[in-house]
């Protein structure tokens, strides 16, 4: 797949790559990473696509948007790449989407972000507000009250997700403690701050938008200042499994966490997908909804390609809205009008092993709505499966 | 920016506004449909002509071209019509004024890209909006002063003909009106009238 002899063999279809390995968001980035390889192993070792091998040109932009936009031109310009799976945060995104344009390459997006945004040359798998934040908005409210603490990375998404919080906690006539925004690299002392206030305060829940390596220093000062994550859990859209598995499950039990995956659901296509990454990967690995979208995602593409006889992007847009797959979520779709995608939203608690526990499902998958600015709570959030536990073993 | 605001109202009621798009059905026009559609608006497409325009209409969507420029739309420019964003294929100074007529509060250029449509409806309505309050404040003030000019010569002839100082000759005509039952500006009209008919 990489620098093997293909002499006298079809030329292979070129991927793009441009997940970070070092940097902020670098954890899931790399899980993102590995669950492209997989899939296009997985791809390859069924005959590939059109009786050509897909190989993946991986470059590493160190999470700076600055890079993401050099390496994008780079492999459009260099490799002669039109077919690109990357970026992270939505500077990231920004940064390439200007250049997949002028090139009319094609970039896959696999991670929840704050919507408002449409480009023909851009397909999103990772979950639109809708899809994420209004779920967890409407669970919270409901079983855990509405005097809320907001805390954030300092960049776009968490004050998008904030607002659709702040909207929607306005509506109960809830109210908001407080809401802290905290650089990307802002030291662990910073949320002992914002933990101790936080405990002061004591708001019925904690709505996270912290992101990459400041999710575990939250973590880590909430248990600090002696918090009980039963009673006042810290809600988030974006702590997965990555973060779970560096702080450790005694720091996440508890907590709880809104996404279109979890590693713990029980889908034949995951449990397959996840044993298949393990014997790749390592044993000790965990997948997260960045890294199932980062999957499935090829598995898009590779359907797509096989479905027009091609790999270039204008024929690609012409199949790739309302194509479906049986991703380890379930079945998802890509949406025909916005280039979004049909995904599951799920709410899980992490148990003491650290493993996700689903408390609330939506009946059925749920279209992307990325434009939406009035949020109306889904009902399937009104009413749990069972009472959520208000106690747990850690006291 | 330090914390979340609440939605601003103009992007909320965005899903009940009805968008009338003039325009034909070329690349520009689809794509317009598309992100109109999208961000969820009530849309529907005339092209050339539009003699009427639909009940609640907030919004027209008008590609400003050769065509458009000759074709006269009846309800334009009344006191009732909505705010309108030129789509624009040329920059020519005929096309130009073409916009300027419009009292446009922002543009769509040609190509059009689904980018910077919102924005750009939303600062079209929320400046037409202001726009309207600064009018009919504006409207509000004229009519205070001309009060203030008629209140102002009344008092005059108070102090003229009863020798009287600017502060006694106000509250004669104050407690006159009272007695009357008579807003100020009312008395000191009829007392203006009164002389105007006197002098001659």
């Amino acid at each position: 797949m990489t620098s093997e002899d293909t002499r006298g063999l079809p030329e292979s279809i070129k991927i793009g790559v441009l997940y970070s390995r070092s940097g902020v968001t670098s954890a899931a980035e790399t899980t993102q990473l590995q669950a492209t390889i997989l899939a296009v192993e997985e791809i390859n070792r069924a005959g590939g696509v059109l009786g050509r091998e897909m190989e993946l040109v991986c470059l590493d932009p160190q999470c700076q948007p600055g890079n993401y936009a050099d390496l994008a031109e780079q492999l459009i310009l260099k490799h002669r790449v039109h077919l690109i799976a990357g970026c992270y945060m939505s500077s990231t995104r920004k940064a390439v989407i200007p250049i997949v344009e002028r090139h009319n390459a094609l970039l896959f997006y696999a991670t929840p972000y704050e919507g408002f945004e449409y480009s023909r040359n851009v397909i999103y798998t990772g979950a639109a507000p809708n899809q994420n934040t209004l779920p967890l908005a409407g669970f919270m409210l409901t079983h855990f009250g509405s005097r809320v603490s907001m805390i954030g990375s300092d960049y776009v998404c968490p004050y998008e997700s904030n607002r659709v919080m702040s909207d929607l906690i306005l509506e109960r006539g809830g109210e908001k403690a407080d809401e802290t925004y905290l650089p990307l690299d802002a030291r662990w002392e910073s949320y002992l701050d914002v933990a101790r206030r936080i405990k002061q305060l004591a708001p019925d829940f904690i709505f996270s938008t912290v992101v990459g390596e400041g999710i575990p220093h939250l973590y880590r000062a909430f248990a600090h200042v002696g918090l009980d994550p039963y009673r006042m859990p810290i809600a988030s859209h974006m702590t997965s499994e990555a973060e779970v598995a560096i702080m450790g499950a005694d720091l996440a039990e508890g907590h709880i966490t809104s996404a279109t995956y979890f590693q713990s659901i029980e889908t034949p296509a995951n449990r397959l997908a996840v044993a298949r990454y393990q014997a790749r990967f390592g044993e000790d690995q965990t997948t997260n909804m960045c890294w199932e979208a980062a999957y499935f995602q090829m598995h898009l593409l590779a359907q797509a390609i096989r479905s027009v006889g091609s790999d270039d992007p204008t024929l690609l847009l012409r199949v790739l809205p309302g194509l479906e797959y049986d991703a380890p979520q379930g079945r998802v779709r890509i949406d025909e009008h916005n280039n979004h995608t049909y995904l599951h939203p799920l709410i899980a608690r992490v148990d003491s092993l650290g493993h996700f526990d689903v408390i609330g499902r939506a009946p059925e998958r749920v279209k992307a709505d990325p434009y939406v600015v009035s949020h109306t709570t889904p009902r399937w959030t009104l009413k749990a499966q069972a009472d959520v536990e208000r106690t747990g073993d850690r006291q | 920016m330090k914390h979340a605001t609440a939605t601003p109202s103009i992007l909320r009621d965005l899903r009940s506004l009805k968008v009338v798009v003039i325009h034909p059905q070329d690349q520009d026009g689809d794509e317009l449909l598309a992100q109109l559609q999208r961000i969820g608006c009530e849309v529907t497409v005339f092209w050339p002509r539009l003699d009427c325009l639909p009940a609640n209409t907030g919004l027209v969507l008008m590609a400003v071209r050769p065509e458009t420029l000759s074709t006269t739309f009846p309800w334009m420019g009344n006191a009732n019509s909505p705010p309108i964003i030129p789509v624009v294929t040329y920059e020519n100074p005929i096309t130009i004024e073409a916009v300027l007529q419009l009292n446009a509060f922002s543009t769509i250029p040609s190509p059009v890209r689904s980018f910077g449509l919102l924005t750009a409806i939303a600062v079209a309505l929320t400046q037409f909006r202001a726009s309207r309050m600064r009018d009919r404040y504006i409207e509000r003030l004229e009519q205070k002063q001309a009060k203030l000019r008629v209140i102002q010569q009344a008092k005059q002839i108070v102090m003229d003909t009863r020798g009287v100082s600017e502060e006694e000759a106000y509250q004669m005509l104050r407690s006159q009106a009272m007695l009357k039952r008579e807003q100020i500006e009312i008395l000191a009209g009829e007392i203006v009238k009164a002389r105007e008919t006197l002098s001659f």
